[in-house]
């Protein structure tokens, strides 16, 4: 047999292959300050929230009252060093593994989805000894890096159908396809979702989004007439409607969610305070913490968190507009989208505004990967603000 | 190319902020809709899924006589059991194990095996007292383990004095909701509010650890006092009882006794009634009867009896009146001026009116008699001949003020409404004026003739008096109401003066009691709803109303016996001694000294009568008028013997005990010989035979001791417990035998 080399400077595109992974000193601006605040401040309410949400859950299920928060606490850690680090780099030198990344990326779904499937037919996680993590979390930053990447580099040819669509409907199909088969539904919303943005974000051709909102409604299509595939998606959208009268069959989680949401009133019923938590709420720690935050908090503390992510996402959008360059501003705009499909997703499910699907509230609800990633893209967006702040000055 | 971003990425990036910023907007709406808008409706149920509410029972008051005493009270029992199946690991079980065997007094190992029962429930103690269920309450709730332990709350009532005056205290159901009597009149009085424990349970069912007790206490039911005076409805029931065995009463009795000047009852009794405590209980004479019933009908039957049985008499049954009735008659005749003390009545033992002959009960007639004549005879003929004077409109008039068409009110439920002409023609007027044809309940018949003797003054009878609260402050207090004036102080003197000579020279007789001056009416009703085949009249009511001391009326009684079983049932033979034996009880009683007239003294002559053969009534009668009062020995109906016997001399105001059975008459016995026996024989032939022993002589040093004589003698009969004396003596050797 004769050895296979593959040569991975092949996959780094020539016009930042010389771009350092972190830039002189006189290059670098400040990053931007209040964007890290807010970061910060929803970090520190999503810990003090994850702990009161799940320490009753945690000590029924776990022995261990602060079985959820310590975990937590590791990864907002390790997250925090990795958002500082992320933040010293040179955006553009993250350009230059954009391709290897997506390729990574579809390896990794292509392996949990051969490797990694469950009892159930879930392939949503790869475990690696004791540790685990989700690829689709990886594959949705690969998407965001990759689709900034061809729009920076074809930034004039981006009307064109062979440059504007072609390589983005690939890449995305590719991906989500891959998603799909690991019976991921919300995993598979949100990278399309984020596709979709940045090709917006890009410079596609209004018209063709109309093609892409056509292939929305072809999955929505394909969901129905194959209920098999994801026998859960119909009853979802049943259970919203009406979710009392489908108790047994998932409405519980939605009326104990509203009950929790409506008893907390104006005010709140004060800190730790939630009685929904006490395993009315299933898994309050996870996709439905916030339900408790509402509870405990009231009206106006839930209001101000929202306000929070709302001010967040519009800092960011800020940072993206004032980088002077195309891929920077694409990179961060993606980020920050990232975040607000999120959350904006998380509070509509939770409120019973759209049907249930499982996506988490980002700083808020319990797992390592999203609370790792996420506060990687937020020290991206913050390397990125370095560029901004310059251009200001 | 530039590589700064173009307008083009700026504009999109601002449209998806507005598009983000738009959708927060909208959550926030999302927020203030349910959060703010429908908050109380997810409050309330979070409310309904989170707390548990815990029901406390309230004490249901207690009913008590006018002397204080209990007619009915209520217990709380409590159970503890363990629930196995909710028991959640080893260390719950051994918690619960360790804990309640300390708390009960129960060992380990009879905790453990019921703990490990596969079962929902298991009882681990009954009849535990407050505090404990206190103590094993809190600590369940402080351990988490509220949902393996329950407490079995088990509240029962309880009537100490059984059948005593059953229909009128009622009875709770077993959903301890007061069914009947004053226990279902005055059940939201008696049963109070019960109290609730609301505690925040998780999902689970157990506590969450915080905070979440809110406690509203029970409120304890207040308590009645009747007017009902235990020792006169004692007096009532005892006479109404035997009076129903002596005449085999078939439809039941009834008596009530009222205070006339305030309209208090006194007491209220209906024979035969039932035990309380057993409410369902039929008498095993009617179970017999029911039994013979087919089967499909047994079911019906028996709830029938059981009605029939909790009926209060006194105000529930409707019934024709008859000559008790004359008493209204004649008070209104007397106060409408229609007829007065000077006129004069010819019974030929009929009158006709509208071309129809009714009969008096004298066939032959009573000849010429004063009006107070005419009511000691209770002859009919002339009472029509009053009715008449007095017209219809007179009548209806003072039927009406008398009460008599609408119920008195009385605070019991189940009254029923009389029946009356509404429509009146001569011939109504003629039966009604003795009390036929028309029914009213005998609650209604007293309330009127209280109006009639005690000054003209309609009261309303009632029989609770106070509502006391738990800690005996008085929550209300009923005074008497007066409803109107029916008549003037000066008829209703003349009604009391002629209703004396009743019983001092009339049909009334047998209901005096000396010393006391007493008033009264016989009544011998015809159930003219319910004649024979050939419209002869079968059935009577027979019935007696008193009234004493008749120059100022104390107590009021009538008593009405409803078929009572023999050839012509009259009031005066059946009814009327009764109530003279229950006011020879119930006057002493009050408190009402006795003043005896000549003639009652000279009926005392000394020399007990035979009364050996009577009905225990008619015998009484006969030793009350003597000046003697009665002890009774047995349950029968009929005087089998006397002690002191016939024609013995004793002083008036002597008892007199009657037996009415055979069995417990005590037997005199043959004094045995005892002659030449030793002390032990003696003793051993004396005692076995049931005397007494006095022993004389007896020396305790010599050791061979023999009787030597007796008195009484060998052979003479003694009454039994009569002591023996017998002298010893020292035997000779020879005369001893060996």
């Amino acid at each position: 047999m004769k050895a296979i080399t593959i040569d991975f400077n092949s996959f780094i595109p020539a016009a930042v292959a010389n771009e350092p992974i972190i830039e002189p000193k006189h290059k670098r601006g400040k990053i931007d300050a209040t964007f890290l605040v807010l970061v910060l401040v929803l970090l520190t309410v999503g810990l003090v929230m994850l702990f009161s949400a799940s320490h009753a859950y945690a000590f029924y299920n776990e022995g261990n009252s602060f079985y959820f928060i310590e975990r937590q606490l590791f990864f907002a850690v390790v997250g925090t060093v990795a958002m500082i680090f992320a933040a010293q780099i040179n955006h553009k030198f993250i350009q230059k593994w954009a391709v290897l990344l997506y390729i990574v990326a579809l390896g990794l779904l292509l392996f949990a989805d051969i490797f990694m499937r469950d009892q159930y037919g879930f392939a949503r996680w790869i475990y690696i000894g004791s540790f685990s993590f989700q690829p689709s979390e990886v594959a949705k930053f690969a998407i965001i890096v990759l689709f900034a990447h061809l729009a920076a580099t074809n930034a004039a040819k981006m009307q064109s159908f062979r440059y504007g669509v072609l390589p983005f409907g690939i890449a995305l199909g590719m991906i989500a396809l891959l998603v799909i088969l690991s019976r991921h539904l919300s995993g598979t919303i949100i990278i399309g979702a984020l596709g979709i943005a940045m090709m917006w974000f890009g410079g596609t051709r209004f018209r063709y989004f109309a093609v892409l909102i056509g292939m929305g409604v072809a999955f929505v299509a394909l969901i129905i007439i194959f209920p098999q595939f994801m026998a859960y998606t119909g009853d979802r959208v049943q259970v919203w409607l009406d979710p009392y009268s489908y108790y047994h069959e998932g409405g519980f989680q939605t009326i104990q969610a509203l009950i929790a949401i409506g008893s907390g009133g104006i005010w709140g019923a004060g800190l730790g305070n939630s009685r929904q938590k006490y395993l009315y709420i299933p898994e309050p720690q996870n996709d439905f913490i916030f339900p408790v935050v509402c509870e405990e908090l009231g009206f106006i503390g839930a209001s101000i968190i929202v306000i929070l992510f709302a001010l967040l996402v519009a800092r960011g959008y800020m940072i993206a507009m004032r980088c002077p360059d195309k891929f920077g501003a694409l990179l961060a705009a993606g980020c920050v989208t990232h975040i607000g499909l999120q959350v904006i997703l998380n509070i509509a499910v939770v409120t019973n505004t759209i049907p249930n699907t499982g996506i988490s509230l980002p700083f808020f609800s319990y797992g390592g990967t999203a609370l790792l990633m996420t506060l990687g893209e937020m020290g991206i967006v913050l390397a990125v603000s370095k560029k901004s702040s310059i251009q200001k000055n | 190319m530039s590589k700064s971003p173009s307008a083009i990425i700026k504009i999109r990036i601002i449209a998806a902020c507005a598009i983000a910023l738009l959708g927060f907007a909208v959550l926030i709406g999302r927020l203030f809709y349910i959060q703010v808008i429908e908050a109380e409706e997810y409050q309330r149920q979070a409310a309904e899924t989170q707390l548990e509410v815990t029901e406390i029972a309230a004490n249901r008051g207690a009913i008590y006589d006018a002397n204080g005493n209990k007619l009915a009270m209520s217990t709380t029992a409590w159970t503890i059991c363990v629930a196995p199946n909710n028991i959640k690991n080893d260390a719950q079980k051994e918690l619960i194990i360790s804990e309640l065997s300390e708390i009960l007094g129960v060992s380990e190992s009879y905790l453990r095996e019921k703990c490990e029962r596969d079962t929902l429930y298991a009882a681990v103690k009954a009849r535990v007292d407050k505090a404990t269920v206190e103590e094993v309450t809190t600590f369940a709730s402080n351990n988490g383990v509220s949902r393996c332990i329950f407490v079995e709350e088990d509240v029962s009532r309880k009537y100490p004095y059984e059948n005593f005056a059953a229909s009128v205290i009622g009875f709770v159901n077993s959903d301890y909701v007061g069914s009947y009597g004053l226990e279902s009149y005055y059940d939201d009085v008696l049963s109070g509010t019960p109290g609730k424990l609301i505690s925040a349970q998780d999902s689970w069912g157990q506590k969450m650890p915080f905070e979440y007790d809110e406690l509203y206490s029970s409120e304890d039911g207040n308590s009645i006092v009747t007017t009902i005076d235990e020792g006169i409805q004692y007096f009532v029931e005892k006479h109404l009882e035997l009076a129903v065995k002596e005449h085999d009463v078939q439809k039941r009795a009834a008596c009530i006794a009222m205070d006339p000047n305030t309209g208090k009852i006194l007491a209220m009794a209906t024979k035969g009634d039932f035990d309380p405590n057993s409410y369902t209980t039929l008498p095993d004479s009617v179970k017999e009867e029911i039994q013979k019933l087919p089967e499909d009908e047994q079911g019906d039957a028996t709830l029938q009896a059981q009605y029939d049985m909790w009926r209060n008499k006194a105000i529930s049954d409707p019934y024709e009146p008859g000559s008790v009735f004359k008493i209204i008659t004649l008070s209104a005749a007397l106060d409408s001026n229609t007829t007065t003390l000077g006129d004069h009545f010819t019974c030929v033992g009929h009158a006709n009116v509208a071309d129809r002959k009714i009969s008096c009960w004298k066939t032959y007639g009573h000849g010429d008699q004063t009006l107070a004549e005419a009511v000691q005879n209770s002859c009919n003929p002339a009472f029509i001949q009053i009715g008449l004077n007095m017209g219809i409109s007179n009548f209806r008039n003072y039927f009406e003020a008398f009460g008599l068409t609408e119920k008195t009110n009385i605070d019991l439920p189940g009254e029923a409404a009389s029946i009356y002409h509404t429509n009146m023609t001569e011939m109504n007027l003629a039966s009604s004026s003795f009390g036929q044809t028309f029914k009213v309940t005998p609650i209604q018949l007293i309330t009127a003739v209280c109006a009639a003797v005690n000054g003209g003054y309609l009261y309303e009878p009632y029989i609770v008096q106070k509502v006391i609260s738990a800690d005996e402050s008085i929550v209300e207090e009923y005074e008497p109401t007066l409803v109107r004036q029916v008549i003037s102080e000066q008829t209703s003197e003349t009604v009391r003066e002629i209703l004396e000579t009743v019983v001092s020279d009339g049909s009334g007789r047998t209901a005096a009691v000396p010393g006391y001056k007493i008033g009264g009416k016989t009544g011998t009703s015809e159930k003219l709803d319910q004649l024979s085949s050939e419209g002869e009249v079968e059935a009577y009511v027979s019935s007696f109303l008193a009234v004493a001391p008749a120059d100022d009326p104390q107590i009021v009684i009538l008593l009405l016996l409803d078929e009572a079983q023999m050839e012509n049932p009259f009031g005066s033979v059946v009814a009327a001694p009764v109530v003279g034996a229950m006011l020879g009880d119930i006057l002493p009683y009050m408190g009402i000294e006795p003043n005896y007239t000549e003639a009652e003294l000279e009926q005392m002559t000394g020399k007990v009568k035979d009364v050996t053969g009577q009905l225990v009534h008619d015998a009484m009668t006969v030793l009350r008028l003597q000046g003697y009062s009665v002890t009774i020995v047995g349950e029968g109906t009929t005087v089998v013997a006397q002690s002191p016997e016939a024609k013995s001399v004793l002083a008036p105001g002597g008892t007199i005990t009657l037996y009415t059975d055979e069995s417990l008459i005590p037997k005199e016995i043959e004094v045995p010989d005892v002659a030449g026996m030793s002390v032990t024989e003696v003793n051993n032939a004396i005692i076995g035979a049931g005397l007494k022993l006095k022993l004389i002589g007896v020396s305790e040093s010599a050791s061979n001791q023999v009787a030597y004589s007796q008195t009484p003698a060998a052979g003479e009969k003694v009454m039994p417990g009569t002591i023996i004396e017998v002298t010893f003596t020292v035997a000779s050797e020879e005369g001893g035998e060996d």
